[in-house]
């Protein structure tokens, strides 16, 4: 049962590393404001939200586990309104680089 | 007190009770639970259920369970596969991007339905809302244009308008 768990733990937090760097080049490589956009509210989302997968396993209670889902909800939420208030002002004439 | 009056201010004491359940629900999980602190919990709780009527008004509009059960089952694929669009194209040698707007003329009515309509396409694979008109025409920054996005924006709010029975349309554009 363990071993199940460190082992979906590893999968989840490598593969959510893995996102975190594409999103990463994502903002470094895209063109600009808006499409490096894109790059942090889907790749770096993904990437968050198979960390905390990751680390549910390793939870020692109910209730960190909770916390984890609770801040991983508190993150989309943020990301989710957040980035369409950059989109809104770079469109508005904002920086565009 | 007529019948009318009464039935809307017990709709409104169940939903600001909800309410402040659930906040002191969120506030318990992130803090603990701790006799001591406790008096903190339910005065930030109170203090965000004000906040959360002022700003969002109680209304009868009732969600649909299963069409939201639907939803929340769809929404860790979409990101998945909106996550792994994003990545495959910033590391192709070839940065495959083609960005540009489009209008999406939607039915919902401006309030917290569309707010949390836009929220959600902001995690859809290739779509950024941008702003939304008072007509309701929403500009979307679209990372690949050759993709069929304006089929899929309105694939997606017909099952967003499924979230509330009855929905909740813009009155100009549906009647």
């Amino acid at each position: 049962m363990s071993l199940m768990a460190d082992t979906l733990t590893i999968a989840a937090v490598s593969a959510g590393l893995f996102f975190f760097l594409a999103g990463t080049v994502g903002l470094l490589r895209f063109p600009d404001t808006l499409t490096r956009l894109h790059a942090l509210t889907k790749a770096d989302n993904l990437g968050f939200g198979l960390i905390v997968l990751g680390l549910l396993p390793q939870s020692p209670d109910v209730a960190s586990g909770l916390k984890l889902v609770v801040v991983w909800l508190l993150v989309q939420l943020a990301g989710a309104s957040a980035s369409q208030l950059i989109a809104q002002f770079a469109s508005k004439g904002g920086p565009s680089a | 007190m007529p019948a009318e009056a009464e039935w809307r201010q017990s709709v409104f004491s169940l939903a600001a009770l909800r309410r402040f359940a659930t906040y002191l629900a969120l506030w318990l999980i992130l803090i603990g639970f701790n006799i001591a602190d406790l008096a903190i919990g339910v005065a930030a709780a109170a203090w965000a259920t004000i906040v959360s009527i002022l700003l969002l008004p109680v209304n009868d509009r009732q969600i649909s369970p299963l069409a939201l059960a639907k939803h929340c089952l769809r929404l860790p694929w979409q990101s998945l596969v909106a996550g792994a669009d994003v990545a495959r194209r910033a590391l192709d040698p070839r940065l495959p991007v083609q960005p540009g707007f489009i209008t999406h003329a939607t039915g919902l009515a401006d309030g917290p339905g569309r707010n949390a309509f836009r929220a959600i396409m902001s995690l859809q694979p290739g779509t950024l809302p941008v702003s939304v008109a008072k007509s309701g025409d929403m500009l979307i920054h679209c990372l690949d244009m050759s993709q069929p996005i304006a089929a899929q924006l309105v694939d997606e709010e017909a099952l967003f308008l499924q979230l509330t029975k009855g929905g909740e349309k813009h009155p100009k554009r549906n009647g």
